[in-house]
């Protein structure tokens, strides 16, 4: 049981403030922004809500908003499965451990303006290992004119770059389990799927909670990554929610772009609302 | 039954094996061209081996400059996370008080806010402040998602010690302050190196503050690298700089191998 004191609130006064400073005085200031016409920071005039019935009412966020909806349901598919796929692989020898969790964990040690670079000389048919090889398996060369292809490679290179955390995230979570609990597995005969089912599963509930919940939103505002594979190419075919925002931001469209972050502050609200939902469930579901 | 599970054993270091190989394969692609000459120079001829894009490191000092803000800000930024989270996970670990759920909610949604969405009002922040173009601003910036990680983190740790230890010490006439500094700090100290380590890691590698934060001034290795793309790229030299950027983390990432697993464990909150 946790002791019920309001001192408690002494003790957060300081993360509070600092991200006070650095979280919510800056959304205000997007707040109030988003209501407003500005052409230079001095000479603004109240629009109300003008901006949010332009991007609400555009078929342009909607695709964009569809378009990341998307990439994020096909990372989470993938890289779930896969990095718990991976964390049950790890050997159980206490040296093999920390290689392979180090080696695992390379990629996000990678700056993420270099990764679609990366990923780019990987596939320059001239001197990339895959550029070379995957011709012969029939990759095209112009793949830059083909959406599924680029959807592919900013998959895969998504995959490469993040999965490590999911690996990690679960692997902590299976070194919580007591080793007698393999043990009465053993005796009751249990095989390897009951043992991930009824054993190993239970016990990721909740750090699964938290893998999907950053790399859903990691994922689904992709920015950085996205852009330098294909320019957003072809034809807008990889333009997500966050690339549109900095496309608005770099034009230094003021009230748009500041409608634009509310709107998808508003999205993150929900996300971890929804989540704290689903983790109360969880406590609720299995007390400790 | 004792072929079955060998055969099961083999099958999960293919496994393992198959997914080390696909995530080393950029970085074999970025170690070969690294060592390679890619643009012509006096010393060396296009497509030759050579060792000078490493050198090119040390001798530039745009390129010596950008290490050394990347590690000032890095460091300033894991002093500011690190001393703010260890209270606040305390209290999230071991206290219930008015607002502790919705406070947490706030703190997860900044984490998850993408840098991207605070952008501008961040820099005419900072910059009425005067702490633009400045390793301290990018160190304060990342803040934004280090500190709920932190908090996190730390939140593990300390919910993994038994609570007998707390009311012993208050039995013995401590407080909480003096409890946390003088009995809980030696006891999570695993976990204060596994958190500075995951701020280390998740503040190295972001752009998105760091290129507005350090327009003129306080670049960090990214941006270093950013401004290294031109009309003519030295990718050579650019992978040269990646590879060297990784270096730190790499050796950070073996020290902590046996406690990185170790920092994730959730616990209520």
């Amino acid at each position: 049981m946790k002791d019920r004191t309001h001192s408690g609130w002494l003790f957060v006064v300081p993360a509070a403030l600092v991200l006070g400073f650095v979280g919510l005085i800056p959304l205000i200031t997007v707040v109030n922004y988003s209501f407003f016409e500005i052409f230079i920071l001095d000479s603004r005039f109240w629009i109300g809500t003008e901006w949010y019935a332009d991007i609400i009412g555009s078929e342009r966020f909607w695709a964009s908003f569809g378009r990341s909806t998307l990439f994020s349901s096909v990372i989470l598919t993938v890289q779930i499965p896969l990095g718990i796929a991976i964390a049950l692989c790890i050997p159980r020898n206490k040296l093999w451990v920390g290689i392979s969790l180090a080696v695992v964990a390379l990629p996000l040690l990678v700056p993420w303006n270099m990764i679609p670079s990366l990923w780019l000389s990987l596939l320059n048919p001239e001197n990339g290992i895959l550029g070379r090889l995957l011709p012969v398996l029939g990759w095209p060369s112009g793949w830059k004119g083909s959406i599924p292809h680029t959807w592919a490679v900013l998959v895969v290179m998504d995959v490469w770059h993040w999965t490590s955390l999911v690996v990690i995230l679960c692997y902590s979570a299976l070194t919580t389990i007591p080793s007698s609990h393999y043990q009465a597995a053993a005796i009751d005969g249990a095989g390897p799927w009951q043992v991930f089912r009824f054993i190993q599963l239970p016990q990721l509930y909740h750090v699964l909670l938290m893998a999907i919940l950053l790399r859903f939103m990691d994922s689904f505002m992709i920015y950085t990554e996205a852009f330098p594979i294909n320019a957003g190419g072809p034809g807008g075919a990889t333009m997500f929610l966050a690339v549109d925002l900095g496309e608005e931001i770099k034009a230094f469209n003021y009230g748009p772009s500041a409608a634009r972050s509310v709107i998808y502050f508003l999205i993150i609200l929900i996300v971890s609302w929804s989540f704290t939902k689903a983790q109360s469930k969880l406590d609720e579901k299995q007390p400790e | 039954m004792m072929k079955s599970s060998r055969a099961f054993g083999a099958l999960k270091l293919i496994g393992l094996l198959t997914f080390v190989g696909f995530i080393a394969l950029p970085l074999i692609q970025m170690t070969v061209i690294s060592f390679v000459a890619t643009l012509a120079h006096p010393d060396a001829e296009v497509g030759t081996m050579t060792l000078r894009n490493y050198r090119a490191i040390w001798t530039d000092p745009n390129l010596r400059a950008a290490f050394i803000n990347s590690i000032a800000y890095v460091l300033i930024n894991i002093c500011i996370t690190v001393p703010v989270a260890i209270p606040a996970a305390y209290a999230f670990s071991r206290m219930s008080f008015v607002g502790d759920k919705h406070l947490f909610l706030a703190f997860i949604a900044f984490r998850i806010t993408p840098p991207v969405v605070l952008t501008l009002p961040i820099f005419q922040l900072f910059s009425t402040l005067g702490i633009v173009n400045s390793v301290f601003g990018i160190a304060l910036a990342h803040c934004l998602f280090n500190l709920p990680i932190s908090i996190w983190i730390l939140q593990g740790f300390i919910s993994a010690i038994p609570k007998e230890m707390d009311e012993t010490a208050f039995l013995d006439g401590y407080s909480r302050p003096r409890f946390i500094w003088k009995i809980l700090l030696p006891q999570i100290a695993p976990g204060i190196a596994v958190t500075a380590f995951f701020c280390f890691m998740f503040s190295w590698v972001e752009v998105v503050f760091a290129r507005i934060l350090s327009t003129t001034n306080g670049k960090p290795i990214s941006m270093a690298l950013s401004a290294l793309f031109g009309f003519q790229t030295d990718i050579g030299l650019v992978m040269a700089v990646t590879a060297a950027s990784m270096i730190p983390g790499a050796v950070l990432l073996f020290a902590m191998r046996g406690h990185l697993s170790r920092g994730f464990k959730i616990g209520k909150v």
